[in-house]
């Protein structure tokens, strides 16, 4: 028979759940890949303290000055300042992958209310909302250091901003967690967060182009944002600061009814969860009836002139590029780079200063800066094979079609890249001399063949697993990044003494010849290598298996 | 004497100070339905990884098919089907592309791939599926997917690890019925799980690990009867396993200890 055991308090278990949380992250230390990270962790944490601490004497000064001024209406501004970051921090944060999920709490004996508290209490544990309550604490100080007789009011719109703001950020936070629990839908957002920072490119040039004009319709939304949170924060301060109790008590009312507005839907939320909303994508069993498939004829075989392994691995890798978001947008980055790029520094169009650069530099350029993006991931080519790592050793296959199989796809990527980039460039910029042309592509291909040598072996050598559709905890191995650095830098290094040689012994043809045969020689030593990386990777395998089949 | 499917000699694995695998010496007739039992820990897993190639032993020898695995891995691989630890499936494909990308791997030809691809969904009850990742599978149609692929090229020996475990019970007779049929015809089952039952049912042979070394192996009758002394006794597997690991008295917990919990 079971013990009854006295109820434990909420405090108690917040308590409990907060030392949970300290063991994990404690013990997760004890790895020695973690205790790098634990290093990491400490310069972040340096670096956002100073972050947080700066920002608190701004929001400090703001809130004494605007108030000791009389300017106001310009406290909602500080409002918004933290009501924008509080809320759409932790929106990227969560996207980037799973968070610890409190409802596995509720195995546990607790009630609804006490979960939705413990809930609560998870929001202020967040950077966002530690950082914005020490913003707030320090508007508050500067109030009443201006004015000391606001500080009774300062602090009730203050707790209930801060209530507010974190049952909003759950709110939001519960919804998103509904929409990320699925695969697709959490691709989706991170192809979407991707898209949006280097769209954030653009902003620049189109704010130089259309800012002006754009400026009265903005205008024209601002008394709207009056009936928002932030502004109603403000406004409540400013009016018990010109003594209008009426206003006051107005734009504290209409805060509490978002406040309550939001509890109501926060609460609806959580108690889905607390009945054991199913959240899981695992597919429902397979139905017993059987049907059969129709047999599909896939015509002769395009890629008849491979060896079968090699084929079936370029095929994999093709599959797997166009499954993976982040992969398949980061092919439309380098015309989109060129475009951006154009805007900017060079082109028929330019928006700086009207100046460019000529297409002799920024196409051998802009080239180097494509093949280091697009060379990055073969530094650790298998990082997205999973468990599947181990068919490659039980398959009856020699290593080198692996790395055939999968440099092809990677070498047919680039080949697809470059051409629609160089088509970008000659309609944005347009091409270089033949002599220009000509030494940069085979320049091209020597730094990319000689690059893959060496990223074989990197690959091999520093595995490292990591997952579709996940930023967070996606870090390449360090030991990988810093081959492909130095690699890069000496390809590049070499490519750039070569291109100047033609310009200082006047040969003009010189850089052309050097990369033909720098080209031909990266190629020879290629297949020269194969043999020895894949001797290599069967003495590694355990250290591939280990890294990849976590 | 009969034909060896599989032969080890003094096989080990370390792991720093750990000895996973210490000095193992198996015998696996051909056409035999193997069982490898052992304790968590005990060296199950780490054996059939040398076995199937995903981990290169300490020292010792292992012969596969009369074929010495060392010397000639590929010609190896090629007779043999995995289902390893983990099921090493690429989770960014559907069903059908990964078996017909390991058809392919394996030396088939595109129509004998795709032929048997077809049988083998329709036969693990994955054909309504076709265009799922195998990401969306749950765990038991990942299981028989992982299965299928480890067969799909006929193999002369099937190392399975775990190979029931998550799968439904519908689809466990099926499968079960597919491995006795293999057995039939030849093919070397070599197969380690946790329920001793499923072992019994269909294992003519059995091998027990413990703390990395081999403390038995033979048939069942032969266990049974080093067990109770008489062959053809009623002396269960279960009982058979743990006389044999809990000779030294320090394996069985004392549920005295827990006598709250009562």
């Amino acid at each position: 028979m079971a013990d009854v055991t006295r109820s434990v308090g909420i405090f108690e278990q917040i308590r409990l759940v907060a030392g949970l949380r300290w063991r994990i992250l404690r013990n997760g230390l004890r790895k020695k890949n973690n205790r790098l990270d634990l290093i990491g962790l400490i310069f972040v944490g340096v670096f956002s303290g100073i972050l947080v601490t700066g920002l608190s004497f701004a929001f400090y000064a703001g809130a004494y000055a605007f108030l000791s001024q009389g300017r106001l209406e310009w406290m909602a501004l500080l409002f918004w300042g933290i009501f924008l970051f509080w809320q759409i921090f932790p929106v990227f944060v969560a996207g980037f992958g799973a968070n610890f999920d409190f409802r596995t709490l509720l195995r546990f004996p607790l009630s609804l209310r006490a979960f939705y508290i413990i809930g609560l209490a998870y929001g202020f544990a967040d950077f966002s909302a530690l950082a914005s309550v020490c913003w707030l604490l320090s508007m508050t100080a500067g109030a009443t250091v201006a004015k000391p007789g606001v500080l009774p009011a300062m602090l009730l719109i203050v707790a209930v901003f801060m209530v507010l703001n974190v049952t909003l950020e759950r709110l939001i936070g519960s919804w998103l967690e509904r929409l990320l629990a699925r695969r697709r839908t959490r691709e989706l957002f991170l192809g979407l967060f991707v898209l949006s920072m280097i769209s954030l490119n653009f902003l620049s040039p189109l704010m130089q182009r259309y800012g002006a004009s754009a400026r009265p319709a903005f205008q024209r939304l601002l008394p709207y944002l009056a009936w928002f949170p932030p502004s109603l924060a403000g406004g409540a301060l400013a009016a018990i600061t010109r003594l209008r109790p009426a206003e006051f008590l107005l734009s504290s009312a209409v805060l509490l009814i978002y406040l309550f507005f939001f509890s109501a839907l926060l609460w609806r939320r959580f108690s889905a969860q607390y009945r054991g909303e199913e959240l899981s994508e695992t597919a429902a069993p397979a139905r017993a009836a059987v049907r059969s498939i129709p047999a599909t004829d896939d015509g002769p075989d395009r890629l008849s002139l491979l060896s079968p392994p090699v084929a079936a691995i370029v095929r994999k890798e093709f599959r797997y590029l166009t499954r993976n978001g982040f992969a398949y947008l980061s092919l439309l980055m380098p015309p989109l780079l060129i475009l951006i790029f154009s805007m900017n520094f060079s082109g028929r169009h330019p928006t700086v200063g009207g100046k460019g650069v000529s297409a002799e530099m920024f196409f051998p350029g802009m080239m180097a800066y494509l093949i280091l993006i697009l060379m990055a991931p073969a530094y650790n080519s298998f990082a997205y094979e999973g468990r599947g790592i181990q068919t490659y050793f039980t398959a009856p296959l020699r290593f080198r079609d692996v790395f055939l199989g999968k440099n092809l796809m990677l070498v047919s990527v680039l080949a697809v890249e470059i051409t629609l980039s160089l088509a970008m460039l000659a309609w944005r910029v347009g091409l270089p001399s033949a002599h220009m042309l000509v030494a940069t592509c085979a320049a091209i291909i020597f730094t990319i063949v000689g690059q893959l040598t060496i990223a074989n072996w990197s690959s091999i050598t520093f595995p490292r697993k990591m997952e579709f559709g996940q930023m967070r905890g996606q870090r390449q191995s360090g030991m990988a990044a810093l081959v492909a650095f130095g690699s890069q830098i000496l390809m590049g290094g070499i490519s750039a003494v070569i291109l100047f040689t033609g310009n200082w012994t006047g040969n003009l043809w010189l850089p052309a010849e050097a990369f033909i045969f720098l080209a031909a020689a990266a190629v020879g030593g290629y297949f020269a290598s194969l043999d020895a990386l894949a001797t290599l990777a069967e003495k590694k395998k355990e250290v591939l298996i280990e890294a990849l089949c976590r | 004497m009969p034909e060896m499917a599989i032969q080890t000699q003094k096989l080990t694995r370390k792991f720093g100070n750990l000895t996973a695998v210490d000095g193992v010496d198996l015998q696996v007739a051909a056409g035999q339905f193997f069982g490898f039992l052992g304790p968590n820990g005990a060296g199950k897993s780490t054996t059939i990884k040398i076995l199937t190639g995903l981990l290169a032993p300490t020292s010792g020898s292992m012969q596969l098919l009369a074929v010495d695995f060392a010397s000639k891995p590929v010609e190896v691989k090629r007779q043999i089907g995995v289902v390893p630890e983990g099921m090493g499936l690429f989770e960014r494909l559907t069903g059908s592309e990964y078996l017909k990308f390991v058809g392919r791997m394996y030396g088939l030809d595109r129509a004998t791939t795709q032929r048997r691809s077809e049988e083998l969904l329709d036969f693990m009850q994955l054909a309504d599926r076709p265009k799922t990742l195998i990401a969306d599978y749950s765990h038991g149609m990942q299981k028989k997917l992982a299965l299928a692929a480890a067969v799909i090229h006929g193999p002369r020996i099937l190392f399975l690890d775990e190979p029931f475990e998550g799968v439904d019970a519908l689809a466990a007779g099926a499968l079960k019925a597919l491995l006795a049929r293999m057995t039939e015809r030849g093919t070397t089952i070599f197969l380690t799980s946790h329920v001793l039952e499923i072992v019994e049912r269909l294992c003519s042979h059995v091998a027990i690990i413990h703390k990395g070394r081999l403390v038995a192996q033979g048939s069942l009758e032969e266990l049974r009867a080093g067990i109770s002394g008489e062959a053809g006794s009623k002396t269960t597997l279960e009982q058979i396993f743990l006389s044999i690991l809990g000779q030294d008295g320090t394996e069985r917990p004392q549920l005295e200890e827990l006598s709250w919990l009562m």
